[in-house]
């Protein structure tokens, strides 16, 4: 299966021929080489691939968080790469959820404040974000940890409570670059499962090293030196059912 | 929670650190409360010396001195400098006079003035003695023009047999051909005056004087045209060097003006120097908070980047996060405003003379460096100085976090993130 010319119906996310290159002094760092790819609109993905290979780029272009030097990037129906920066703004205000491997709370808020921020930004009434910051940190198992503030919070709390700021403005898409990256295994394996919940109502897209949680999502993307892997990377881990689902991105 | 609001938090985010910065922005802030107070203090010296001291120029005759400049003597100003010094720039008020002298006993004698009603009464020579004070009846008023009244000094009164019950009723006859070594006898018949009012002035020459009506002095003397001296105010000590100069321009050759040079040159020397240096030292205050909010600043958004990052990514726009970037600037200078105010009430006053001492003094005229000692330099916190503070708060916080909330504004969140 070639997602580059998959039909253009029920897909969330389109990279046409998408370039990204740095200039670093006098050195040419080809980041993102010709990416062609189609996200539908629900379903996990994990972009996988070594260390500098280029997956974080790929997930900052499809964030608005970076623009591609060329191509097209085309998510829920606009075009990243012609839209002007204010409205970029708004694009990750109100279709991206962010999930960092850092966490990225704000440490002198609260988890309900921290959760309440996007909403802010988004205009939504002060009691309708207290509501919804308390429901979201109730449904990642944070009900008595609302006024605490991140230093005192595990990671695991912490990176429960930044999925439950991605997604209070009910965006359709959620990027988690290495979220379980300064996680143990168990823990990692948990915001896992908890992602994967989240991506059967919307569009999960995780960066990961890790083989066996990449196994976990309903499709891998490899991706070395910038362009899609051709080769398949089937998880040996992963149980028969999965595996019936999962498909991998060739190159 | 509003970005105002998260600006408003991270002021406590490092209680270790607001108390280093605000002591930091808080010793600018006192110099410029102390460079104020001084400012302020020399101001409030040469306002109570424009009050007290005198902005008038006196004109006479050019070549005349002391007595002789008068009835009888033709060494007095032409009629038409009045309307030449009237005008003059800065010239506030013109007010001719009109002497004469008539002889008491022995070599003595009296002042005798012509006045308009409303100018000041000046005692001849000794005018820093003050204007003199009715003791009893009335002073003269508009209604007097013409009239054969007039108001004379105790002394004289006493010595023409004048008690204060008989004002109103009594009388002074002048005789104009009596003379004097110094008198110009006149051949004009002896006019009586009805004397409406008896002043004292303090000391014994003064009260030897009679101020009559000019228009009355005229008839009297048969003096039609002619000033014997003219009064010339300017507006303010400042301007009195150039009402001088010009004066001398209009008039020529015909007058001598003697001038209150004293006060000019303290306006003009040491006030100026004392208000340029203290504006000095306000100014460096204002560059030395800018330059503490600047590192400050740059420091926190350096230390912030990923926040600054993550708030991108949450879709927080540029405005709203440089918001509370500035929210935190104003906010560190207003509390290094408050402590430098607490340190101004506390130690304002000695440390504003130690500032004059050992940094303004020297720069002054050698005359004025003891001024520090006459200088009330006491802390004052007045509307007008919340205003400066207030006014400084918004420069220093808009000026020094500029260069800061630039760089995130082109910091795109990508980049912010990579701080991590």
């Amino acid at each position: 299966m070639n997602d580059a010319h998959s039909p253009l119906r029920g897909r969330l996310i389109v990279l046409r021929e998408a370039r990204k290159i740095y200039q670093r002094g006098d050195q040419v760092v080809v980041a993102l080489d010709g990416i062609n790819l189609e996200v539908p609109e629900r379903g996990m993905v994990a972009l996988a691939g070594a260390s500098g290979s280029g997956k974080s780029s790929l997930l900052h272009i499809v964030g608005a968080m970076d623009r591609p030097t060329s191509g097209e990037v085309t998510v829920a129906g606009q075009r990243l790469d012609t839209l002007p920066e204010s409205a970029l703004t708004a694009f990750r205000r109100d279709t991206v959820g962010f999930v960092f491997q850092s966490f990225n709370l704000i440490p002198n808020l609260s988890a309900l404040e921290n959760v309440m921020l996007p909403m802010e930004f988004a205009g939504t009434a002060a009691p309708e974000r207290r509501r919804r910051a308390t429901d979201l940190l109730t449904q990642v198992g944070l009900a008595t940890r609302l006024t605490h503030r991140p230093r005192e919070l595990s990671g695991g709390e912490q990176q429960r409570v930044a999925i439950a700021r991605a997604l209070a403005n009910n965006p359709p898409l959620i990027l988690a670059d290495e979220p379980t990256g300064n996680l143990d295994s168990k823990t990692g394996q948990m915001i896992y499962e908890l992602l994967k919940e989240i991506a059967k109502e919307r569009t999960v897209i995780v960066v990961t090293h890790a083989e066996p949680l990449a196994q976990l999502a309903d499709r891998i993307v490899h991706i070395k030196d910038g362009r899609l892997s051709p080769e398949a990377q089937p998880g040996a881990s992963a149980d028969n059912s999965s595996k019936q689902q999962r498909s991998t991105t060739h190159g | 929670m509003s970005m105002v609001r998260i600006g408003v938090r991270n002021l406590w985010r490092s209680k270790l650190r607001l108390v280093l910065v605000a002591a930091l922005i808080g010793t600018p802030f006192f110099l410029l409360l102390v460079m104020e107070s001084i400012g302020d203090a020399v101001q409030r010296q040469t306002d109570v010396l424009k009050e007290s001291v005198n902005n008038t120029l006196q004109l006479r005759s050019r070549g005349s001195m002391g007595h002789v400049n008068m009835v009888g003597n033709e060494d007095i100003l032409p009629q038409d400098a009045l309307a030449k010094v009237k005008g003059v720039d800065h010239v506030a008020k013109a007010e001719p006079y009109l002497l004469a002298m008539t002889p008491t006993e022995g070599h003595n004698f009296a002042m005798v003035v012509g006045v308009d009603p409303d100018d000041t009464r000046r005692l001849e020579s000794h005018g820093e003695a003050g204007n003199p004070k009715i003791i009893a009846g009335r002073d003269l008023t508009a209604a007097d023009r013409g009239k054969r009244v007039a108001i004379i000094g105790q002394v004289l009164a006493r010595w023409a047999g004048l008690k204060p019950q008989d004002i109103g009723q009594a009388t002074l006859t002048l005789d104009l051909k009596r003379t004097h070594p110094v008198i110009f006898a006149l051949d004009r018949p002896p006019v009586t005056l009805t004397i409406v009012g008896i002043y004292a002035s303090g000391y014994v020459f003064g009260d030897m004087q009679l101020f009559m009506p000019l228009d009355t002095f005229r008839e009297v003397y048969g003096v039609r045209e002619g000033i014997s001296w003219l009064y010339v105010r300017a507006d303010s000590a400042e301007h009195l060097p150039a009402v001088e100069k010009e004066l001398r321009t209009a008039l020529g050759n015909v007058a001598d003006i003697i001038s209150p040079t004293t006060v000019a040159e303290f306006q003009t020397t040491a006030t100026r120097a004392v208000q340029h240096l203290a504006s000095s030292g306000i100014a460096l205050a204002a560059a030395l908070m800018v330059i503490v909010i600047f590192f400050v600043m740059l420091l926190v958004v350096r230390e912030r980047a990923w926040e600054i990052g993550t708030f991108k990514a949450l879709g927080a726009s540029d405005a709203g996060i440089a918001m509370s970037f500035l929210t935190e600037a104003i906010l560190l200078c207003a509390i290094g405003a408050m402590a430098g105010v607490v340190l101004f009430l506390f130690w304002g006053g000695p440390l504003a003379h130690l500032v004059f001492g050992l940094g303004i003094a020297p720069f002054l005229p050698a005359q004025y460096t003891t001024l520090a000692g006459t200088l009330a330099l006491t802390p004052r916190f007045g509307p007008a100085t919340l205003g400066i503070l207030v006014a400084a708060c918004l420069f220093a916080a808009l000026a020094g976090s500029a260069w800061s909330i630039w760089q995130i504004i082109r910091l795109s969140p990508m980049e912010a993130i990579r701080h991590e």
